[in-house]
C-alpha cells in the first residue's frame, strides 16, 4: 500500500469515532453534544466545499460553464460529511502549492475534475455518512469511502495531487493529518535503575532520581540532545522534588511529614518535619516573592517559609486552611487549595513578586448526579493556565461533561463558560496561547481560543501526531525511510497516543512515565490554519485573521499565512466588505504591535540577527551571513512584488520574528503590488480595496508607502476613472509628493486634466525644476520661463525654452527670453546658445530689438 | 436690419410683460416655401402668432447664414440691438436656440450675455439628459410632433423656476460672480474624503458586477461623483433643482444660484395660478399627433422621500424608475435617488443590470440600504460635524468667483455676502467678465491673463486667469491701490488656490 492510502484509511473521522465512542457514558448528561458535532461538521464541509470550488472557479472558470455543476452536487454538498477529511488534504495541497500559481490552478481543477466526475460516488458516501452520522464508528461507510477513492485514483492528474499531500506533510509519523504534533526525538531519560521521574515547573527541570543520583535536564529551550547535570542525594524515598529557584539547593520531599534541603554546593542537609499524626505534608514548592522562599502544603493549611544561604528556614507565616489537596504551578504563581467534602471549595493564594495576594474563596461548579453520590473533585481535574497573559483555571465537571474555566483577578475569581468535553479523562496543553483540550479517551485534541468570546473550538478535533525529524527533506519517500530507521532505533514504534502513563506539564510538555521521555506539543499551524479556513464561513476570513494576527510562537509563518489570506480574498473577489473587514484586523493589529513595541521591521532583523540575541542556539547564529544575503535579496526584489521573495521572506529563522503584525508597506509589497498584475482588469475593485485600506491607515494614524498612492492614479487612469482621479488628488486621498505628481503626469498623456494636477501638484511642492520642465514640454514656455525667474530657477536647461520659442515661430518671444535668460544666468551671453539663438533672430527678423 | 428686427414682433412683445423670447428650431427643415412652420420646434412665449415666430426665427436663420460665411465654424453668438440682446446658441448640428432679451431702461435688466448662453447651454443638456438628443428625436419621428411635445413643457418647466411673481428674472449682473454649467464642491477633509470614497465603492457594486455610478451631494454641494465632469454637471443641476434636501423640501431657503430668490418669492410664485404651465394643466399634443404620454422631468414639486429613504415621483407614471442619459458613454441609466438627512447620494444604475425592472430595482434598493446604510450613517456624520455652514466658503474682504473650467467646478462667496457689494462694483464686474468673455472666445487657447479695473465707486473689479482656472473677485476697500489690490489676490491665492494665480 502506498503511503498516501494509508493516510487515507487512517484519515477516517477520528473525531466522530472518539466521541461517539463515549455516548454511552454521556447518557443523560449532555444532550446537545452529539447533535452539535454533527452540525459543526455538516457546516464545516459544504464551508470546504465552497472554499474548494471557489478556488476551482476561480482558476478554472470554464470548467463548469461547459458542464454546468455536476449532477448531485449540491446534495453532495449539503449531505457529506466526512468527506471533510479527504478534502481537508486536498485543501492541503493548496496550501502547499500557494506560492506557484501555475501549480495551484492545476490541483483546483484537478479537484474540480474530481468532483465532476466521481459525484456519484461523492453523493452515494455522502448519504451513507449523512445517514449513518448518529451511529458513528470506525471506517463508517467503508465501503462507500473506497468507491469514492477509488474514482478519484483513476482520474487524470490525481496522482501528481495525491503526491502533494503527502509531500505536504513530510515525516508525518502516522501519516494522517493533524494540527497538533509531538515531535520526534523526544528527550530521553536513559538513566539505568531510575525510581522517578519528576518535573520541576518553576525551572523548568526534567528530574530522574536513582537510589543516590539526581539527574536533570533542562526542558526550556526544549532540546532533546541536552545532557543532564548530576547531583548525589543520600538513599531514601522521594515523593516530589524541586530545585530552589537559583537551584542553589534541591528540596527533597521524604515522607508526608518530612522535607530535606540539600545544598549542591556545600552539600549541607537540613531536615524540615512537621508534627506527626496531627498533620500531613502534601507538597512543597520554591516562591520569590519578596515575603518567602518556600511554601510548605500540610492538611493544616500552608506554611511559608523564608530561607537563608544557610539553608535555616524561618516560618514566617502561617495560612489556617484545611486542605485535601492543592494545585501550584510557578507561571501563574498561584497555589489553589481544595477543601470540603467535595473538595469544590478553593482558596487561592499568588505568591508573586509582588506580595502574597489572597484570592476570595470560591466553589467550583459541580453538577448534580442523578444518584444522591456527590462527586469528588480531584486534583487532576483542576488545570491552571496561562493564555495572553491571563490566568485561567479550568475544572473538569465530569457529570456534566464539561470543563469549567475560570478567569482570576487580584480580587474576584469569574466563572467564564464552559467547553463541552468529550471523554472522561482529559487534560490541558497551551500552545502558543492556545487551549489545547487533550481528550484522552478519544485520543484526539480539540484547540480553543480562549481569547474570544466565543467558546467554539478553533478547529474540529483531530488525533494527536507522531513527527519524525524536524526538517526532512521535501520527498516524502525519504522521509518515510528516516521515520523507519528511526522508529527501529528508538523503537518509537511503541509509542501509544494518550497512553494511561502520559503526564501532562504546564504548558507543553508531555511526559511519558513508561517510555522515560519526554515529548514537547508542538501545533501546526498551517494545518490549523487550513482547518480553520476550511470550517470558516467566509465572513470568518476576519477571525482567522485576527487568530493568526495573534499567534506569537511561529509568528512569520502566521504572518505568511496572513498575507496569504489577504492576498487570496482579494483574487476571489470577496465582497469589499470582506476585504475591509481583514484589512481593518491586519491594520489594527500592526498599529496595536507597534505601540507595543513587539513590531519589527525587516530591516531591523539583520541588525538583531548580527547581534547573538540572548538564549540564540550556535544553529542561529551559524545561519546568520546567509540569512541577511536572504534578506537583501528580499529587499532588491521587492518592487516586482513576486511570490518567490514571500518565500525568501518565509526561510527567515522564526525566532526574528515576534509578531505576526503586518506593516502597510508589507502588505502594498506582498499584497497589493502582487495582485495588480493579475487584476488590472478589475481595477475597479481594486480601487475599492486600497482605498479602504488608505481609510483603515488614516484611522489608525500611519503611513503609508507612496507607492500605493502612484499604484491608485495608475489603476484609476486605467480605467479611465479620471473624475475620481481628480477627487482623490484634490481631497489629498492620494498625498502630494513627487512621485505621485509624476505619476499624474505619466497618466495624463491620456488626459490633460490629469496631467495638469500633476503639474500643480510639483509647484505645491515647489519641485521648481520638475514643474519648470513640464509646463515647457506642455508648451507653456512663457509662463515657465515667468516662473523660473521669479523663482530663481537656473537648473533647467536654457536651450528648452529657447528651442520652444524658436518652434513656435515667434521671434518676439525668443527674443524676450533671450533677454530674460541673460538677466537670470551670470555669463549667459558668452554661452554658444546664446550667439546661436541670438544669430537666428538677427537672420530672420532685425526688427525686433534686443 | 435693427430696424427690421424692431418692427418684427416687438410690439407683440410689449403688450404682455413678457420681455424674453426664446425659441427653438431645425435649419435643415422647412426650407421649401410654405413649409417654413416645421423649421419651429419651441416657441416661448407660445401665444405669438406663427408669422411673428417666423419673422423672429426667419431673422435668426438669416445672420446665421450670414455670419457663417465669414466664420463657418462659430457662426454668430450675440447680435446686440438697440433695444434687444439676441444670444445665439447652437445646441446641435443646424439645431438652434435663440434667446431674445429686452434691454430696458431697468438696471437689472444688463445681461451678461455669456451667462444668458450657459443659460439655453443649460436647458439644452438636461434636456438631452432625459431625453436624448433632439436630432434623435426628430429622426425618431420625423414630422416633429414628438419633439415639440417633449420641447414644450420641457423648457416651460426650466422656465417655471426663473418666474418670480409674474415676471421672469433673467441671470443679471447681481449673479456676476456665480458661473452657471458649473459644480459647487464640498471641501472635504480626508479623513472625509477617505469615507466618502469607501461609500462611493459601496454604491459601486449595489448592482452586482455591473458597476453603478453615483454622485452624492451633502446640502447643495457635490461631495463626490464617479461621473465625467459633463455629465457631473448635467446631474448636480438636477439634482440641486429637484432632489437634494433643499429642493425637496421646497420652501427652505437655498444659496444656489439655480434655485431663485428667497423663500417668500418662491412659495408665492407656486402658488401663483400664473405659473407658465401649471402642472394640473393638460399636456399638449403635437400637431395632432398621437404621442402618448410625454413626461416632465423638471415638473415642480413632484419628489418626495419615501419610506425607505429612497425619492419617489411619479413623473415617470406610478412606481416607475427615472432613467436618464449620461453623455460620455451615451447608456441610458436608472436614476435612484437616497436621501438621509442632508446628504443626498444619487445611484446610476445601468440598464445592463436591471433585466427584470422593477423588482431589480428594488433588489438594487435593498443592496443600498443593506450595505451602505452604516457608511451613510458615518458620512453624514463626519460631513455635518466639519460642515461651516453656507458661510463656509466665505473670505472676509473678499468677494470671489473662482471657476476651474478642466474640471467645470466653481466656488464663489456665498451669495448674501455678493448682496453686500455695492451695485457699480458688481456692474463693473459684470463688464470685466464680459470683456474676459470675449478675450477668451477671441482666443481658443488657454492663456494667462490679468485685468483689474476701477468702478466708479473706487472699488476694484479683477480677473486672472491662468491655464484653465479663472478668479474674479471685487475689492471695496477705496483707499487701496492697485499694488495693494494685487498683493490682496496674491495672498488669496496662495491661501486658498494654492498658489495657482501667483504671478508676476
Amino acid at each position: 500500500m502506498s503511503p498516501i492510502s494509508e493516510s487515507y484509511s487512517h484519515v477516517s473521522i477520528p473525531f466522530i469515532v472518539s466521541s461517539h465512542g463515549d455516548r454511552s457514558s454521556l447518557k443523560n448528561t449532555n444532550h446537545q453534544f452529539p447533535e452539535e458535532t454533527s452540525r459543526g461538521l455538516f457546516a464545516s464541509n459544504s464551508k470546504l466545499l465552497r472554499f474548494c470550488l471557489n478556488l476551482t472557479l476561480r482558476s478554472n472558470p470554464s470548467l463548469f460553464l461547459d458542464s454546468s455543476p455536476p449532477s448531485g452536487f449540491s446534495q453532495f454538498i449539503g449531505e457529506s460529511a466526512n468527506i471533510y477529511f479527504i478534502h481537508s488534504n486536498f485543501a492541503f495541497s493548496f496550501s502547499n502549492a500557494a506560492g506557484m500559481k501555475e501549480k495551484k490552478s492545476a490541483t483546483a481543477s484537478t479537484l474540480g475534475r474530481i468532483l465532476a466526475t466521481c459525484s456519484k460516488q461523492a453523493k452515494d458516501y455522502g448519504s451513507c455518512v449523512a445517514s449513518k452520522v448518529h451511529e458513528v464508528e470506525r471506517d463508517i461507510c467503508l465501503k462507500e469511502f473506497l468507491a469514492l477513492k477509488n474514482c478519484m485514483q483513476h482520474t487524470r492528474h490525481l496522482s501528481a495531487l495525491l503526491n502533494m499531500i503527502s509531500s505536504s506533510q513530510s515525516s508525518v509519523g502516522s501519516g494522517a493529518l493533524s494540527h497538533v504534533y509531538i515531535q520526534n526525538p523526544p528527550l530521553r531519560c536513559n538513566i539505568p535503575e531510575s525510581r522517578g521521574l519528576f518535573y520541576d515547573d518553576a525551572n523548568r527541570l526534567l528530574i530522574c532520581t536513582t537510589s543516590s543520583q539526581i539527574f536533570s535536564w533542562q526542558t526550556a529551550p526544549f532540546n532533546p540532545d541536552v545532557s543532564p547535570s548530576v547531583d548525589s542525594i543520600s538513599e531514601g524515598p522521594i515523593l516530589s522534588i524541586r530545585f530552589s529557584l537559583d537551584k542553589k539547593a534541591i528540596a527533597v520531599q521524604r515522607s508526608d511529614c518530612e522535607i530535606q534541603l540539600f545544598h549542591r554546593e556545600t552539600k549541607q542537609i537540613l531536615s524540615h518535619k512537621c508534627k506527626a499524626g496531627s498533620e500531613s505534608i502534601l507538597g512543597f514548592f520554591w516562591s520569590d516573592s519578596p515575603l518567602c522562599d518556600l511554601a510548605i502544603v500540610k492538611t493544616s493549611g500552608m506554611d511559608l517559609f523564608a530561607c537563608d544561604s544557610m539553608l535555616n528556614l524561618r516560618l514566617v507565616e502561617t495560612k489556617k486552611v484545611n486542605v485535601n489537596w492543592y494545585i501550584y504551578t510557578h507561571e501563574t504563581r498561584l497555589v489553589l487549595l481544595a477543601s470540603g467534602l467535595q473538595c469544590k471549595t478553593i482558596t487561592g493564594f499568588q505568591l508573586s513578586t509582588a506580595g502574597v495576594v489572597r484570592l476570595p474563596r470560591f466553589e467550583m461548579t459541580m453538577a448534580k448526579p442523578e444518584s444522591n453520590s456527590k462527586p469528588i473533585l480531584s486534583s487532576g481535574d483542576v488545570h491552571l493556565v496561562t493564555v495572553y497573559g491571563r490566568i485561567y483555571c479550568l475544572q473538569v465537571d465530569r457529570e456534566a461533561m464539561l470543563l469549567h474555566s475560570y478567569r482570576f483577578y487580584r480580587d474576584a475569581v469569574v466563572q467564564q463558560g464552559s467547553l463541552p468535553i468529550y471523554s472522561s479523562k482529559l487534560s490541558v496543553s497551551v500552545v502558543d496561547n492556545l487551549l489545547l483540550v487533550h481528550q484522552i479517551d478519544a485520543k484526539v485534541v480539540i484547540i480553543y481560543d480562549l481569547f474570544v468570546d466565543s467558546r467554539a473550538p478553533v478547529s474540529a478535533p483531530l488525533p494527536l501526531l507522531w513527527r519524525g525529524n524536524q526538517g526532512s527533506g521535501t520527498s516524502s519517500e525519504a522521509a518515510i525511510k528516516e521515520n523507519e530507521s528511526s522508529e527501529s532505533s528508538t523503537s518509537n514504534g511503541n509509542i501509544v497516543m494518550y497512553e494511561d502513563a502520559w503526564t501532562f506539564l504546564v504548558p507543553d510538555l508531555i511526559l511519558d512515565q513508561t517510555n522515560k521521555v519526554l515529548w514537547r506539543v508542538h501545533l501546526d499551524l498551517e494545518a490549523s490554519w487550513l482547518l480553520l479556513a476550511i470550517s470558516a464561513s467566509s465572513s470568518d476570513r476576519t477571525s482567522l485573521l485576527e487568530f493568526l494576527q495573534r499567534r506569537k510562537l511561529e509568528a512569520n509563518k502566521a504572518k505568511q499565512l496572513c498575507l496569504g489570506i489577504a492576498k487570496d480574498i482579494i483574487l476571489e473577489r470577496r465582497p469589499a466588505t470582506q476585504v475591509t473587514q481583514a484589512i481593518d484586523v491586519l491594520v489594527t493589529a500592526y498599529s496595536y504591535s507597534v505601540k507595543a513595541g513587539t513590531f519589527k521591521e525587516i530591516k531591523n532583523e539583520q541588525t538583531t540577527a548580527a547581534t547573538p540575541a540572548v538564549g540564540a542556539s550556535p544553529d542561529n547564529e551559524r545561519h546568520v551571513p546567509s540569512e541577511s544575503s536572504i534578506d537583501e535579496e528580499v529587499e532588491m526584489n521587492l518592487p516586482s512584488g513576486s511570490e518567490v521573495n514571500m518565500f525568501c521572506a518565509d526561510e527567515q529563522p522564526e525566532s526574528q520574528l515576534s509578531s505576526p503584525a503586518i506593516s502597510p508597506d508589507e502588505l502594498y509589497k506582498f499584497v497589493f503590488a502582487s495582485v495588480e498584475e493579475l487584476m488590472v482588469e478589475e481595477s475597479e475593485y481594486l480601487v475599492a480595496i486600497i482605498t479602504e485600506f488608505l481609510r483603515s491607515i488614516s484611522a489608525e494614524k500611519l503611513k503609508v508607502d507612496l507607492n500605493v498612492y502612484v499604484m491608485t492614479i495608475r489603476l484609476l487612469a486605467y480605467s479611465k476613472r479620471f473624475a475620481e482621479l481628480s477627487l482623490f488628488t484634490t481631497n489629498k486621498i492620494i498625498e502630494p509628493s513627487k512621485e505621485v505628481a509624476l505619476q499624474l503626469l505619466e497618466s495624463g498623456r491620456q488626459n490633460l486634466r490629469v496631467r495638469k494636477l500633476g503639474l500643480d501638484m510639483l509647484r505645491q511642492l515647489s519641485l521648481h525644476h520638475d514643474y519648470i520642465s513640464s509646463l515647457v514640454q506642455d508648451g507653456y514656455y512663457l509662463e515657465a520661463l515667468r516662473y523660473a525667474q521669479k523663482h530663481k530657477v537656473t537648473s533647467v536647461r536654457s536651450s528648452l525654452f529657447l528651442e520652444a520659442a524658436f518652434a513656435s515661430n515667434d521671434l518676439q518671444h525668443l527674443a524676450a527670453i533671450l533677454r530674460v535668460l541673460s538677466e537670470l544666468i551670470p555669463g549667459f551671453k558668452e554661452t554658444s546658445e546664446y550667439f546661436t539663438f541670438y544669430g537666428l533672430l538677427s537672420e530672420t527678423g532685425s526688427s525686433v530689438a534686443l | 436690419c435693427y430696424e427690421l428686427l424692431e418692427a418684427m414682433g416687438m410690439a407683440s412683445m410689449s403688450c404682455g410683460s413678457e420681455s424674453l423670447r426664446l425659441c427653438v428650431f431645425d435649419l435643415r427643415r422647412g426650407q421649401n416655401e410654405g413649409q417654413e412652420l416645421d423649421k419651429i420646434l419651441f416657441f416661448y412665449p407660445p401665444d405669438l402668432t406663427f408669422s411673428t415666430q417666423l419673422s423672429v426665427i426667419g431673422l435668426s436663420e438669416g445672420l446665421i447664414t450670414f455670419t457663417r460665411l465669414f466664420s463657418p465654424e462659430a457662426a454668430c453668438e450675440v447680435i446686440e440691438a438697440e433695444r434687444h440682446s439676441h444670444v445665439f446658441f447652437e445646441a446641435e448640428p443646424d439645431i438652434w436656440m435663440v434667446m431674445i432679451v429686452e434691454k430696458n431702461k431697468e438696471i437689472e435688466a444688463i445681461w451678461r450675455v455669456d451667462a444668458l448662453r450657459r443659460m439655453l447651454k443649460e436647458v439644452h443638456s438636461l434636456f438631452v439628459m432625459f431625453h436624448g438628443s433632439i436630432r434623435a428625436l426628430l429622426e425618431k419621428e420625423p414630422a416633429g410632433g414628438l419633439i415639440r411635445s417633449h420641447l414644450h413643457p420641457f423648457i416651460t418647466d426650466y422656465l417655471n423656476d426663473l418666474s418670480v411673481g409674474k415676471k421672469l428674472q433673467l441671470p443679471s449682473f447681481r449673479e456676476t460672480l456665480k458661473e452657471r454649467g458649473t459644480v459647487q464642491m464640498l471641501t472635504l477633509a480626508r479623513d472625509a474624503a477617505l469615507e466618502v470614497q469607501s461609500l462611493v465603492g459601496v454604491l459601486d457594486s449595489c448592482a452586482g458586477t455591473v458597476r453603478c455610478h453615483s454622485l452624492i451631494l451633502f446640502h447643495d454641494l457635490l461631495v463626490s461623483t464617479t461621473l465625467s465632469p459633463d455629465d457631473t454637471v448635467d446631474l448636480f443641476t438636477f439634482s440641486v433643482m429637484r432632489l437634494t434636501t433643499n429642493a425637496v423640501s421646497s420652501g427652505t431657503s437655498s444659496w444656489s444660484y439655480l434655485r431663485k430668490g428667497s423663500s417668500l418669492s418662491q412659495i408665492s410664485s407656486r402658488s401663483n395660478s400664473g405659473q407658465l404651465l401649471g402642472s394640473s394643466d393638460p399636456l399638449p399634443s403635437g400637431n395632432g399627433n398621437d404621442v402618448g404620454r410625454v413626461i416632465r422631468p423638471l415638473q415642480q414639486d413632484k419628489w418626495s422621500k419615501g419610506k425607505d429613504g429612497f425619492l419617489v415621483t411619479d413623473i415617470w407614471g406610478k412606481d416607475a424608475t427615472p432613467r436618464i442619459y449620461l453623455q460620455q458613454t451615451q447608456e441610458r441609466v436608472y436614476l435612484l435617488t437616497y436621501q438621509h438627512k442632508s446628504l443626498t447620494l444619487v445611484l446610476l444604475v445601468p440598464s445592463a443590470a436591471i433585466v427584470n425592472g422593477e423588482l431589480d430595482i428594488s433588489f438594487v434598493k435593498h443592496q443600498v440600504i443593506e450595505n451602505a446604510s452604516a457608511k451613510i450613517l458615518k458620512v453624514e456624520e463626519k460631513l455635518s460635524k466639519g460642515w461651516g455652514g453656507e458661510n463656509a466658503y466665505h473670505v472676509s474682504g473678499y468677494r470671489y468667483l473662482l471657476v476651474d473650467n478642466d474640471m467645470e467646478v466653481s466656488r464663489a462667496s456665498p451669495p448674501g455676502k455678493v448682496a453686500t457689494l455695492a451695485k457699480e462694483s458688481l456692474l463693473a464686474l459684470s463688464k470685466l467678465r464680459e470683456t474676459v468673455d470675449s478675450e477668451k472666445s477671441r482666443t481658443k487657447q488657454e492663456r494667462e491673463m490679468e485685468i483689474c479695473i476701477r468702478a466708479k465707486n473706487n472699488a476694484w473689479a479683477i480677473a486672472r486667469l491662468t491655464r484653465g482656472k479663472e478668479l474674479y473677485m471685487a475689492l471695496e476697500k477705496a483707499s487701496e491701490t492697485l499694488l495693494d489690490a494685487t498683493d490682496s489676490v496674491q495672498s488669496f491665492s496662495n491661501r486658498y488656490c494654492s498658489g495657482a494665480f501667483s504671478m508676476d
